[in-house]
């Protein structure tokens, strides 16, 4: 009989509860589309920062220590320099899947034909290399400075067998200055060696990298005499945001009790993945790039903020339209409740039907809510993050039980209403 | 021991006695009509009768219970098990057939049983219309859909607060004749109505003026037929 009551005001009355359905499917998507961004942005959001650059940087010890003395840019010929080949091992820390790229320099300088001289860097471009752990990766500056606009020619293509040692990429103000273009050979006399260098691609950088040139690190080895060299890494994490742990911890993690030590290595503050870094890399000094590292979080943080606050202003919304609904439905069906309670209904059973109408009600709104919220969910993470929002499978509970209880909550009015009902007041047309 | 005793019942509201010192007894199979003018208290006297409301002076025993004193919960028990109430304005659930709102008093009583339902739909002649929604019935079908809900728990008394008043001749005639039959059953019925005509077809009649049991007059020639006298 339940049922058949059931089934009798959601068949015959739909268009009663239609509203109400659609309001809960409008609460519903708000709130899904926002948890399920919200769960996932931090991938996202991350992932658009690392766009802007590596967020840890690791130096040798003794540039690190003399550039903190004398605040001098860049590593100037102290001798000191970190392996290449340990380069594989930031790949077998802890914090591995954290690493999301990671690209060598070493800096040097040549001079050209007319004895001007010039600043070349090498590095990484789209550099393949097979792990200690049996993976592999593809690393460098493609990724790592994604932001560079092509303006002539490609990007140099390591992969490409044969001569891609003897390619380069330069910058755009210095490629005006020499009058050269995609296609033409530039002599440099380095250190070591002499090399016709292949322009393939003309870049610009909107920075000091406009005035250099880029080679394949080994070719920049051979220039300098610098086998097996580099003078810094570049690191893109994914970081969580510090707080004051992390911050006593970069300081001197001697300072931390043992508990605090495995919270300190078991999150991925940007520091404990710095420390780990220097645990491999000998002689090494990592250290996060504060700006980056800080505006992340800090961007994170808010955005996440951003999101909690639509959800809760959006659910708060659904609740009182909810409340409004019902509450005028009660009212608009009291003779009907005041007549269940005259032929002998207590108050629990009418409840119960009520609630259970609406349970349902909320169930299909919710079920619809959700998954235009996710559809909405896609077009932000399209629009704003550039990428698809992955379905997050925690978010099907999350907002299965906001929707119910939003519409229980909503409900409680109602409820209230319904149980002082009395069948007197209804009942006889006085 | 009557079925009904009212003992110096009043229900007073602020300044208004409603109901003021109503003493009053109804056998078990009595048929009595309530009458009296507009705001005499007549649905006051039904509703505390009908355990829907409590006195505010006085006892009410109906089968040897104090109904006066029992709470909310236990009074909607009584009323369940013991009244089947009728109403002028039907009141039947929009959304539920013919056979499925006699089944809902079944349902809050004990089980519902469609084959019962069915059956006390054809008693009141409604058997081929058991499928249809109340607004897809006359006012008349609508009443005697609610006659049927109201005997399906076989209640000791049946209360009907006016349930002609927005009825035909011809369908207060079936109606009247209904009520026949139920007190031919040994059902006690209570039925307040402005109608002459039918207050006459009852064995008693109490008639209340402004709260109070003003006549009583008993029908000698009692038929339980009503009679239009035009
Ligand atoms: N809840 C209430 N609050 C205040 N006064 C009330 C209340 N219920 C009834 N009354 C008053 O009590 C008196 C009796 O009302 P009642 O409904 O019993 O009259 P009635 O005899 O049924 O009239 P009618 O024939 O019009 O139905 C009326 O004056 C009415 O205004
Ligand atoms: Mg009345």
């Amino acid at each position: 009989m339940f049922l058949r009551m059931i089934k009798g005001i959601l068949t015959r009355q739909w268009k009663k509860m239609l509203m109400i359905a659609f309001t809960i499917a409008l609460g519903a998507s708000l709130a899904s589309a926002m948890l399920s961004v919200m769960l996932d942005v931090g991938d996202k959001v991350n992932q658009e920062l690392k766009t802007y650059g590596a967020n840890i940087t690791v130096v040798p010890k003794e540039n690190s220590v003399l550039n903190e003395l004398y605040e001098v840019e860049g590593s100037g010929g102290t001798g000191a320099y970190l392996k290449e080949d340990e380069l594989g091992k930031i790949k077998t820390i802890f914090w591995a899947f954290n690493i999301v790229d990671f690209t060598p320099f070493l800096d040097t300088s040549a001079t050209l034909d007319d004895g001007s001289e010039v600043q070349i860097v090498g590095s990484w471009f789209d550099h393949h290399m097979e792990l200690p752990t049996g993976e592999s990766l593809d690393a460098g500056i493609v990724s790592l400075r994604s932001w560079w606009e092509l303006k002539e020619g490609s990007w140099l293509d390591e992969q490409r067998d044969g001569d891609s040692a003897d390619c380069a990429m330069i910058g755009v103000k210095l490629a005006e200055k020499l009058g050269v273009s995609a296609g033409s050979t530039l002599h440099v006399k380095g250190a070591a060696a002499e090399k016709d260098l292949k322009i393939v691609g003309i870049y610009d950088a909107g920075g000091s990298e406009d005035e250099q040139i880029y080679i394949p690190l080994n070719t920049a080895q051979a220039l300098a005499d610098l086998d097996g060299c580099v003078d810094k890494i570049e690191v893109s994490a994914l970081t969580t945001p510090e707080n004051e742990l992390s911050e006593r911890a970069a300081k001197d993690p001697s300072s931390l009790t043992v508990a605090q030590m495995e919270t300190w290595t078991c999150t991925a503050y940007a520091s404990s993945i710095c420390y780990q870094i220097q645990e491999v890399i000998t002689d090494s000094v990592a250290s996060p790039v504060r700006q980056v590292a800080d505006s992340e979080g800090a961007i994170l943080e808010k955005t996440q903020l951003l999101m909690i606050l639509i959800t809760v202003l959006s659910l708060i919304g659904a609740a009182l339209g909810i409340c409004n609904l019902v509450t005028a439905s009660v009212m608009e069906r009291s003779q009907e409740i005041g007549l269940m309670k005259a032929i002998g209904a207590q108050n629990v059973s009418v409840t119960l039907m009520l609630l259970t109408e609406i349970f349902i009600t909320s169930l299909v709104g919710g079920t619809v809510g959700f998954f235009a919220g996710f559809g909405f969910a896609q077009i932000i993470g399209r629009t704003v993050f550039c990428s698809a929002v992955s379905l997050k499978p925690m978010v099907v509970p999350i907002v299965a039980v906001l929707v119910v209880a939003v519409t229980m909550i909503g409900s409680i009015p109602a409820v209230r209403m319904l149980t002082r009902l009395r069948p007197t007041e209804v009942l006889h047309g006085r | 021991m009557s079925l009904l005793e009212l003992k110096n019942v009043s229900k007073i509201y602020g300044e208004l006695h409603a109901l003021d010192d109503v003493s009053l007894k109804v056998e078990k199979g009595e048929w009595v009509s309530i009458m009296g003018p507009s705001g005499s208290g007549k649905s006051t006297m039904m509703n505390i009768i009908g355990c829907m409301d409590k006195p505010s002076l006085g006892e009410v025993l109906l089968d040897g219970v104090d109904i006066s004193k029992e709470n909310k919960k236990n009074l909607t028990t009584i009323r369940r098990d013991k009244i089947g109430l009728i109403f002028q304005q039907f009141h039947l659930v929009p959304y539920l057939t013919a056979v499925e709102n006699v089944m809902l008093a079944q349902y809050y009583h004990s089980m519902p049983d469609e084959k019962e339902a069915l059956e006390a739909l054809e008693r009141v002649g409604l058997a081929d219309r058991a499928k249809h929604l109340p607004s897809q019935l006359s006012g008349g079908e609508q009443q005697r859909v609610c006659v049927a809900r109201a005997l399906i728990n076989y209640p000791e008394i049946i209360l009907a607060d006016e349930p002609t008043g927005n009825l035909d001749e011809a369908n207060e005639e079936i109606v009247v004749d209904l009520f026949h039959k139920l007190h031919s059953e040994g059902t006690t019925l209570i039925v307040v109505t402005h109608d002459p005509e039918v207050a006459e077809v009852a064995q008693r009649t109490l008639v209340l003026r402004s709260g109070k049991l003003h006549k009583e007059k008993i029908n000698e020639n009692f038929t339980g037929k009503i009679h239009f006298n035009d």
